[in-house]
């Protein structure tokens, strides 16, 4: 008992020092704030990059080495859960813990209404990336939520992800190829292929594209995770 | 002031980790950490006056869209992080039995 106390405490003290460091750091935090980034943003995005959404801007373009590099931590983060979760007797009807009398009436019919709905949200979400706020990430979230109340639908069907992952890793070798076109057309790395002109509404062709790419691999990588949750509860 | 929070809130998620009994609470402390740090960059780059950073008819200032963009990057890998970890926990479970840490160190022994 007093042996944790001395823990605790001595913990307490060492977390206060970090703090103390904070706020003495802090001042020089503030004083190297500038509006610089902020006014060139504002007034450079929309001829750049040709997106009226400037985070999707950003993200897309300007730090898309960075995002596709993102792109591929949920990809290694899957095929890490698939190879921890690994059936070595293989099983084709697995029982899935949602039971339909566990799950009450309601939520059952309910999903069933909502799922188309839901569907094209996320897919709206996806293609309006650069109008409004939203993009691949997100849409590709509501995706998988809305594959994943089929589960409540109908409890007894597994969704097949033999072949998720494999559809996955496609789609990141084409992101990865979609992005480094723009080294023939313009000669510079990851950003958009097609080159600037007057008229740039023929330019969100590229961002469309790529946030539906990476949509899709966002919500096929969330299936998976799910899903092999799902199967490694169910061998108890 | 709210770099000072955001940090508490970060320090109040290391004292969860050091100090929880169970695994899931130690998981969830590791969200408190990263919903610490999406606060304290999306302080960074806020003003008063900004509008969001889309364009509209008429827009003047705008907030710093850099934290924005790079904090989607912190939530996908937060939630990764958290899927491997459940799943790492749910195997501990299977093996030992139990979720709990000393319960778990006993065994080991």
């Amino acid at each position: 008992m007093v042996k944790t106390m001395i823990k605790k405490i001595s913990l307490i003290i060492i977390l206060a020092i970090f703090l103390i460091i904070f706020i003495i750091l802090q001042n020089d935090l503030l004083l190297n704030q500038s509006d610089l980034s902020r006014l060139y943003f504002l007034q450079n995005t929309l001829n750049e990059t040709s997106s009226e959404n400037i985070v999707t801007g950003i993200y897309l373009d300007y730090r898309l080495f960075d995002s596709i590099f993102e792109a591929s931590t949920l990809l290694i983060a899957v095929s890490g859960i698939i190879f921890i979760t690994r059936n070595y007797e293989y099983t084709t009807d697995t029982f899935f813990i949602f039971d339909k009398h566990k799950a009450s009436n309601i939520l059952t019919h309910l999903s069933s209404i909502l799922f188309p709905f839901l569907l094209v949200f996320g897919l709206y979400i996806i293609t309006h990336g650069h109008l409004t706020p939203g993009g691949g990430f997100q849409g590709g979230a509501i995706l998988a939520t809305a594959v994943l109340t089929t589960y409540y639908i109908n409890p007894g069907r597994a969704i097949n992800t033999k072949y998720l992952v494999l559809i996955e890793k496609i789609l990141f070798i084409a992101l990865i190829l979609i992005s480094s076109i723009s080294l023939i057309t313009r000669n510079t790395f990851f950003t958009n292929f097609i080159p600037i002109d007057k008229n740039n509404s023929h330019r969100t062709l590229f961002l469309i594209t790529l946030n539906l790419f990476i949509g899709l691999k966002v919500s096929f990588g969330l299936i998976n995770i799910f899903t092999s949750f799902l199967r490694e509860e169910s061998k108890l | 002031m709210n770099p000072i929070l955001s940090f508490i809130i970060i320090l109040i998620g290391f004292y969860g980790i050091a100090t929880s009994k169970h695994i899931v609470k130690s998981i969830i402390c590791l969200n408190i950490i990263q919903a610490g740090t999406i606060l304290f960059f999306l302080n960074l780059g806020y003003s008063r006056e900004g509008d969001l950073p889309i364009y509209f008819e008429g827009i003047k200032d705008i907030v710093d869209p850099i934290p924005q963009s790079l904090m989607i990057t912190t939530i996908i890998i937060g939630s990764t992080i958290s899927a491997t970890a459940l799943i790492l926990s749910i195997k501990i479970f299977h093996h030992y039995g139990s979720l709990y840490w000393d319960k778990i160190f006993e065994k080991e022994k």
